[in-house]
C-alpha cells in the first residue's frame, strides 16, 4: 500500500488523534509528541493494517499502545503525578466551574487525576465518542471492565469537576 | 452490570430497547436519577468542549516522504546502457524496467484502466485514457475529468514533451514515433488534485525533470494548439 492512501488517512483522523493525546498527556507538549510517535509507529505498521477494518480504531489503538509504553519506559513522569501547576484549581476551587466552560488546562488536569485504565475509556467513550464494543476492542478488555471502568472514572471526573456544573 | 454502570451505558445509549425503557423508569420516578442524569450529561458535553480547541488547530499531520521519486527515460536509460555494457544481461534491464512499470502502475491507482501507464516491450508508456489527454488535451482548455495537462515543449532531441497530472500523480510524457513515454512519474500528495492547472513547480521533483528537458521556452496556447494540429511532430 502505498503512503499516499496512509497519509490520505491519517489526515483524515488526525484532529481527533490529537484530541485523545491531549486528553491521556500531561500537557500539551508531550501530547503533540504522543500523537507524533503514534503516527510514525502506525507508518511503520501499516503493511499489517487490514484493509476493510476501521482505520480510525486501528490507529487510536497505537497511540494508547505507544502512550503506555511511553509511561512504562519512564521517559515521562507517571502519568497520575499531576503537576503541581496543572492540579492547581482542580477540585479544589470552592466554585468550579459551576456555569462557565472548562477550559483545556482545567480538562486535562482533571483527566491526569483519574487512574490511567479510567482516563483511557472515558477518553474513547465521552470525548471520542466511541462505543463500548468498539473500546472493549481498543483495549481488549472485557467490555463489563470497560462499562465499570468508565462509571468510576465519571464518577470521580463529576467530584473533581463539581457536582454543580 | 451494576446499577451505576446500567445507568450509565442507559446515558450513553448502549443499552438495548427493553432494558433502556426498564432504567428510563426507573430515572422518571426519582428526581434525584433525573438531577444525576443532568449532571452527568452537562459534565460529559463540557469535558468535550474543553477538548475542542484541540481540533481546530495545532501541528498538521506528519508527512512521510517514503514514496521515491521514479525518474527514467533518458538518465535512467543511460544508466541501464552503462550497466548493460558492463556484462549485464539486456533482459536483466528490460525485467527492471517492467518491475517499476507495475510498481508505477500500483503506486498511482491501481492497475488496469485506472493507471496512467502501460508497459509496451519494456518501457513504460502513456495507457490509453492518459494518451488520449496527451494527444488531445490543452492546457488552455482544461477538462472536467482525468489527467490535466501542464506544459508542453521540445526536448534536446526535438521531441514534443508534455507534462501533466493524473489524479494525485504528476508526471512528463514526451512523444517517440506514436507513442507517448513516460520520462518520469511522481506520486505525488494530496491536495495536488484540486488546483485548477497544474504548474510547473508545483512539485519540485517534477519542475526539475522539466528543467533539464526543455530546450527553449514552453509553448504558449497558439503553439501548442499548432502543434496538436500536426500530430506532435
Amino acid at each position: 500500500m502505498s503512503s499516499v492512501s496512509f497519509e490520505t488517512e491519517l489526515a483524515a483522523v488526525w484532529p481527533r488523534l490529537r484530541r485523545f493525546a491531549h486528553a491521556l498527556a500531561r500537557n500539551p507538549a508531550d501530547a503533540d509528541d504522543l500523537a507524533q510517535m503514534a503516527a510514525e509507529k502506525a507508518f511503520k505498521s501499516y503493511g499489517q493494517f487490514q484493509p476493510g477494518t476501521k482505520f480510525d480504531s486501528w490507529m487510536f489503538r497505537i497511540c494508547r499502545t505507544v502512550w503506555i509504553d511511553t509511561i512504562r519506559s519512564g521517559t515521562r513522569r507517571a502519568a497520575h503525578e499531576a503537576p503541581a501547576e496543572l492540579g492547581e484549581g482542580v477540585g479544589f476551587d470552592p466554585r468550579p466551574a459551576t456555569e462557565a466552560a472548562i477550559d483545556l488546562k482545567t480538562a486535562m488536569a482533571a483527566m491526569q487525576r483519574l487512574p490511567e485504565e479510567q482516563r483511557e475509556v472515558v477518553a474513547l467513550i465521552l470525548i471520542e465518542g466511541f462505543g463500548y464494543r468498539e473500546v472493549a476492542e481498543i483495549l481488549e478488555q472485557p467490555i463489563g471492565t470497560v462499562s465499570s471502568r468508565l462509571a468510576r472514572g465519571r464518577q470521580a471526573l463529576l467530584a473533581m469537576l463539581g457536582e454543580e456544573i | 452490570m451494576t446499577d451505576d454502570e446500567e445507568f450509565f451505558a442507559w446515558l450513553d445509549g448502549e443499552l438495548d430497547a427493553a432494558r433502556a425503557t426498564i432504567v428510563e423508569a426507573r430515572v422518571a420516578a426519582s428526581p434525584e436519577l433525573a438531577a444525576r442524569a443532568v449532571e452527568h450529561r452537562r459534565m460529559a458535553a463540557k469535558l468535550k468542549d474543553a477538548f475542542a480547541p484541540v481540533m481546530e488547530a495545532g501541528a498538521p499531520p506528519p508527512q512521510f516522504h517514503s514514496a521515491k521519486p521514479i525518474e527514467f527515460g533518458a538518465r535512467a536509460a543511460g544508466r541501464e546502457a552503462r550497466r548493460a555494457s558492463f556484462g549485464v544481461p539486456q533482459w536483466a534491464a528490460m525485467a527492471a524496467t517492467l518491475a517499476l512499470g507495475l510498481l508505477v502502475g500500483n503506486l498511482v491507482g491501481g492497475s488496469g484502466e485506472t493507471s496512467p501507464v502501460a508497459v509496451d516491450s519494456g518501457r513504460l508508456i502513456a495507457s490509453a485514457s492518459l494518451e488520449k489527454t496527451l494527444d488531445n488535451g490543452l492546457a488552455s482548455v482544461p477538462t472536467g475529468s482525468g489527467a490535466r495537462i501542464g506544459l508542453t515543449f521540445r526536448n534536446a532531441q526535438g521531441d514534443i514533451c508534455r507534462s501533466f497530472q493524473d489524479g494525485p500523480a504528476g508526471g512528463l510524457a514526451c512523444r517517440k514515433g506514436q507513442q507517448w513515454r513516460i520520462e518520469g512519474l511522481f506520486p505525488g500528495s494530496q491536495g495536488q488534485t484540486s488546483d485548477y492547472r497544474m504548474a510547473a513547480g508545483q512539485d519540485p521533483r517534477l519542475a526539475e525533470l522539466i528543467s533539464q528537458t526543455i530546450e527553449g521556452d514552453p509553448f504558449d496556447s497558439a503553439q501548442e494548439r499548432a502543434a496538436r494540429d500536426k500530430g506532435w511532430r
